[in-house]
């Protein structure tokens, strides 16, 4: 640091001392300051690159060819944006995209609610708030295959969940074997249950962390100026976890509009297309169908979409960073 | 009527006693302030009083009212916190309103009442802002502002010009005793700092580990202070203490103490025999009067006085206040007295005062 200050304007006067000492060699050369500080954003950049760049080029191509997986390679050729226009006449990918939104918004609604409650109990302080907390933060690190297959051992006709709720079904004379699966709308639902449950973890801790980042202080005073517990709750509490509440819909709607493993892993998209989501339905293009062409327009489609969502999501947490630190100051 | 009764008022957190059996009567309209050092229960106290924390044992009385059972926000009290504790989120308005906005007191009535709030507490064109927006100084009138606009007979204030800097937390001082003359409220005020109480207080309580040392005006408690943890709390430079023995000579009482002894006044308290300390502020150490030899190890100037520390050849220097014509440097010879009248006569084992 102490050299740096020494020579202000450090790439010319730096860079020729160093060239006239060095003894040659790569070392020396990655040294100086110049090149010195470029090499994490090389790194990172190489990273980019190749993990990310290539891949959707190829996409792109791939995207504008008329080619299907079963076909040699040789035989595809080029057919401008026809997959493009195929993808959107489609009325199966509309299907698949608006159902999405619905087990999406559905499902991160149940999660918020859910989590929010849970995390206002274990906010206050009562014995064995701990082991609470533990176990509400377990489904989230129970890995997404698993909890499909938990959940299609619990969905089963002759299952658990329907011994427990065959009682009540009975007295209201129903059908005791629910078939959760089987039922189009039974089977959404399932999908919805199975997301809920599992993720219900994360909104939980970040409700968590917002309640117990609230200063006690400010509780403590609206209680001396009169406020009661609800009021407390809608004038005070409830502001100041604005900024969380936001963060926890945009996290939890970026990963929900990716639902994937419950719809695969439960139902198969079935019965008949009612569960098969919009990241099934591409999959199931490319690799049940071999439409590698249609698959890469589809999903250079959605990227486009999801982009834009994305962006306004991340404005949205830019935007409630900058309350909180303000406020927080 | 805003008289409070502190009676056997205990609080424990688990194993630690916070506060051991305090009783206090606090009059009505006065300035009372609660001081000691960290840890000492003061706050706790203060936080009994607003209802933030259930006493262990014992009994608040507000008024004729015992308030144990009593909701914080129904005492009728306004309370400042140490970091204020506005509300972010809200405008300086909103959060002068808070108070009125939770009893549901009618639009026009907040909006003349929280006009009538700010233009007393000078902050008017600052109702817009939020907050983060405004200074230290800003902040603590808006703090204040939201206390008075209830009309609480009894303000609570913890330690409310901590986070200001030196030379705003004297204006603020002046400017809270101007708020309690105005209003005539009871104050009850916790601070670490003398100098704080010494300045605001109608009334000092000093206390130590939960319990109360000593209640009194100011100057008593600096002139007379119960015992030997109160005579070194109050007043800076810190009062010299000289630890040594009472011996009897020729029919007086003569105190002895290493490389130093004096006659002690005629109907001084303790007995010959006795272990005491012998505590003298800065102001009634003579140097230039008398008889004793001792050697300047430090001054500091501070314009008005100058404070001369030097070695007597006991444990610790002693410090004195002098004339800053009194030029004086390290390594210098003087001589030194003590003045009589000034002398604080502790009990060696216990502190309790002696005189």
């Amino acid at each position: 640091m102490a050299e740096a200050g020494a020579r202000p304007s450090g790439g010319a006067a730096g860079g020729a001392r160093i060239r006239a000492g060095r003894g040659g060699g790569l070392a020396a050369w990655l040294a100086q300051e110049r090149v010195f500080r470029l090499i994490p954003f090389v790194v990172v950049e190489a990273f980019f690159l190749l993990l990310l760049a290539v891949p959707f080029l190829l996409t792109l191509y791939i995207s504008l060819l008329k080619w299907r997986a079963n076909r040699p390679f040789e035989q595809a050729f080029f057919q401008g944006f026809d997959n493009y226009f195929d993808v959107l006449s489609d009325v199966e990918f509309w299907w698949a995209l608006a159902r999405t939104f619905y087990f999406a918004g559905v499902a991160v609604l149940l999660e918020l609610l859910i989590g929010f409650l849970l995390a206002m109990l274990c906010a206050q302080e009562f014995k064995g708030r701990r082991l609470y907390i533990t176990i509400f933060l377990v489904p989230m690190m129970v890995v997404p295959v698993v909890v499909g297959y938990n959940f299609s051992m619990i969905y089963i006709d002759s299952g658990p969940l329907n011994e427990v709720l065959a009682p009540v079904v009975q007295l209201f004379g129903g059908d005791p074997r629910i078939r959760w699966l089987s039922h189009p709308i039974a089977a959404q639902w399932a999908i919805i249950w199975a997301d809920v449950w599992q993720w219900t973890s994360l909104t939980f801790l970040i409700f968590l962390s917002g309640f117990s980042a609230l200063p006690p202080q400010l509780i403590r005073a609206a209680r001396i100026l009169g406020a009661g517990r609800w009021q407390i709750f809608w004038r005070v509490q409830l502001p100041l976890l604005k900024p969380v509440i936001v963060i926890a819909i945009v996290i939890r709607s970026m990963e929900a509009l990716k639902i994937f493993d419950q719809s695969v892993l439960l139902t198969f998209g079935g019965p008949g297309n009612s569960t098969q989501t919009v990241a099934f339905y591409l999959w199931r293009q490319v690799w049940q169908f071999n439409k590698f062409g249609f698959g890469a327009a589809a999903s250079i489609i959605l990227l486009v979409m999801f982009s834009a969502l994305i962006y306004y999501g991340i404005y949205l947490l830019v935007r409630e960073r900058a309350t909180l630190q303000r406020e927080g100051g | 009527m805003a008289r409070i009764l502190l009676k056997d008022l205990v609080k424990q957190f688990g194993r630690v006693t916070a506060v051991s059996g305090v009783n206090l009567e606090i009059h009505d309209g006065e300035f009372l302030i609660m001081v000691g050092p960290s840890g000492c229960g003061k706050t706790t106290t203060l936080n009994m009083i607003s209802g933030l924390e259930t006493p262990t044992s014992g009994e608040v009385v507000i008024g004729d009212q015992v308030v144990n059972e009593i909701e914080p926000g129904e005492r009728g009290l306004g309370m400042v916190f140490q970091d204020l504790a506005l509300f972010p989120h809200m405008t300086v308005f909103e959060n002068i309103a808070f108070g009125l906005r939770v009893k549901s007191v009618a639009d026009e009535e907040v909006r003349r009442r929280v006009l009538q709030a700010a233009n007393a507490m000078h902050i008017a064109p600052l109702l817009d802002k939020r907050p983060a927006q405004c200074s230290g100084g800003e902040a603590q009138r808006v703090a204040l502002a939201r206390t008075i606009i209830t009309n609480p007979a009894v303000f609570l204030m913890d330690e409310p010009l901590s986070s200001l800097d030196a030379k705003l937390r004297l204006d603020m001082r002046t400017e809270l005793k101007h708020l309690h003359e105005r209003l005539k409220a009871t104050f009850v005020y916790v601070t670490h700092d003398q100098a704080e109480a010494m300045t605001m207080a109608d009334r000092i309580v000093v206390m130590r580990g939960g319990f109360i040392q000593q209640v009194g005006g100011p100057l008593d408690i600096y002139r007379r202070p119960a015992n030997q943890f109160v005579a070194g709390f109050f007043g800076t430079p810190t009062m010299n203490f000289l630890q040594g023995k009472v011996e009897t000579d020729g029919g007086r009482l003569r105190f002895r103490a290493k490389s130093i002894d004096f006659l002690l006044p005629a109907g001084a308290g303790p007995g010959s025999g006795r272990e005491i300390t012998l505590g003298v502020r800065a102001e009634h150490v003579l140097v230039g009067k008398g008889a004793q030899p001792g050697r300047v190890t430090l001054t500091e100037p501070l314009g008005d006085e100058t404070l001369v520390f030097f070695d007597y050849g006991g444990d610790a220097p002693l410090v004195a206040k002098v004339s800053p014509e009194l030029h004086l440097s390290s390594g210098e010879a003087v001589t030194f007295g003590l003045d009589e009248a000034g002398y604080h006569l502790f009990d060696g084992a216990t502190g309790e005062r002696l005189n």
